[in-house]
């Protein structure tokens, strides 16, 4: 290891290694509400000028994700590759005109403007190899940002995704990058829960909990490989600055 | 076959303008019938089928041939060559191709196996494009290829009788091409198509002293009286011609 970087929050580097071991991957959940897509960004903020940050984005368009960033005041000089978009482009567009056809008839002009998909790109985007071979093409020393693992987990086989993971894992590891995937909790099987947890070095869990006619807001560290003790709760706060946390 | 009723005898007649075919039908095919066109490869189904639509759109009727497995335009390259198939009809719109795949893509029907929305699906589509373009003639190249991806016979059942039932109230007549092995004992692939047809035209080859001949028979065709004979069919640049088959000899 050569060192360690920040994670953004920095209580939590603190109560971690004084930052995060570089080569490390990260899994960050909570139930919706709970901050987590906001900590994604906080993290990929922490990175410019020292890192090439790289946001894969399944659900925000790229204007949401810098807009986001800077109503926080943060930089947004980062990368942003759109999975959702793509998705879109190839995907939920197509099957909008077809319910259009469908619902409305097909009339002899969309039969004459249709154009072939040329053979050699007649095959379906498989969006989780899209997102491999993007990461596998970054260069060091860079920091990943997979808002969310929800998509793929919704689209692909449990076995594909966490292959996939273990694929982004050992990329990041052999090049000292550093690596955030997002994940709702609750949503999927504890079986693909704990098979994305036992990949990733660092899991951090967002609570919510309700207090009165208040919320109070948790932050768990369930887990850091090979450092069971520092696994632990942190109360956590977010204001226009973003997310901070206080040890307890 | 004259157990018809009598008003069927009354039936406006779609000339099918091939030599020797409307004689056998006694005046050509009863309007809004659809035909199955039968019989194994290179027996002329698509020639035949084809100049049938050239004589149509020739006469001022819109005809709409919807190839499954050929591509329309390697389809129209070949006709060219025939006499009887003017280039200005296509440009004109009175005689259209269409590529089935194109709709298939177009409503999502990508899956191996239709359902029976899909079959309601294809059927309103194809039923659209009659209505937009005014279609009086329609082939469907091959129907059998379109019966692959039905897979059931409940389905092709389904899919036969609508597609017969919304080009018949349309006025559209219509030829469903339908591919047989040389061996079969029946005169389609399923079974089905040739029960819920108005017609059967069974197309096959005979070998009569080293040639192979094309034949063509007219085996079922409701609402006219017709000849059950076989008949030589010659492929020639001019068009299909029919000659009766002579009989005896050594066959």
């Amino acid at each position: 290891m050569s060192g360690t970087t920040s994670i953004g929050i920095q209580e939590l580097d603190k109560a971690l290694m004084d930052g995060i071991p570089k080569g490390y991957t990260i899994l960050v959940t909570g139930t919706p509400g709970t901050g987590v897509e906001l900590f994604a960004k906080q993290f990929a903020a922490a990175g410019i000028g020292t890192e090439n940050v790289t946001y894969f984005s399944t659900t925000e368009r790229d204007e949401d994700v810098k807009n986001a960033m800077k109503e926080f005041g943060w930089e947004q000089d980062i990368r942003v590759v759109n999975i959702g978009k793509m998705y879109y482009e190839k995907v939920l567009a197509k099957n909008l005109e077809i319910s259009r056809y469908r619902q409305e008839g097909l009339k002899m002009k969309d039969i004459l403007q249709y154009k072939a998909i040329p053979a050699d790109q007649a095959y379906d985007i498989n969006f989780l190899t899209t997102l491999t071979y993007g990461i596998s093409k970054l260069k060091p020393p860079f920091r990943i940002v997979l808002d969310s693992l929800d998509f793929f987990l919704e689209y692909y086989e449990e076995s594909d995704v966490l292959s996939a993971m273990r694929t982004i894992k050992a990329h990041t590891q052999h090049n000292e990058g550093i690596a955030l995937a997002t994940m709702l909790k609750g949503v999927f099987s504890n079986r693909i829960e704990s098979g994305v947890e036992d990949i990733v070095d660092i899991t951090i869990e967002l609570e919510r909990l309700r207090d009165g006619s208040k919320y109070k807001r948790n932050l768990l560290i369930r887990k850091v490989r090979n450092h069971p003790e520092k696994t632990k709760i942190l109360s956590c706060t977010i204001d226009k600055k973003g997310i901070s946390a206080k040890s307890m | 076959m004259a157990s018809e009723k009598n008003s069927s005898l009354e039936r406006e007649r779609c000339l099918t303008g091939i030599d020797g075919l409307d004689n056998i039908l006694d005046g050509g095919i009863p309007r809004g019938n659809t035909i199955l066109f039968t019989g194994s490869c290179g027996t002329g189904k698509t020639t035949l089928s084809l100049e049938f639509l050239v004589h149509g759109a020739l006469a001022g009727e819109n005809s709409l041939f919807i190839s499954v497995t050929e591509s329309s335009d390697k389809l129209t390259r070949n006709v060219i060559p025939y006499d009887f198939f003017e280039e200005s009809l296509i440009k004109k719109g009175t005689l259209v191709f269409v590529d089935m795949p194109v709709v298939y893509e177009r409503l999502g029907l990508t899956s191996v196996e239709f359902s029976l929305e899909d079959v309601d699906t294809l059927v309103r589509a194809l039923g659209n494009l009659v209505d937009e373009l005014s279609i009086k003639r329609l082939v469907i190249d091959s129907i059998t290829s379109v019966c692959y991806r039905l897979k059931t016979e409940e389905k092709i059942r389904e899919f036969i009788l609508k597609i017969g039932k919304a080009l018949s109230n349309r006025g559209c007549t219509s030829l469903l091409i339908s591919e047989i092995s040389p061996s079969a004992d029946r005169y389609s692939l399923y079974g089905v198509e040739e029960a819920i047809a108005d017609g059967i035209v069974l197309m096959g080859n005979l070998e009569r002293r080293g040639d192979l001949l094309r034949t063509l028979q007219v085996v079922k065709m409701r609402g006219t009286t017709h000849s059950r004979a076989k008949y030589v069919l010659d492929l020639t640049p001019a068009g299909v011609l029919l000659v009766p088959l002579l009989k005896g000899g050594s066959g």
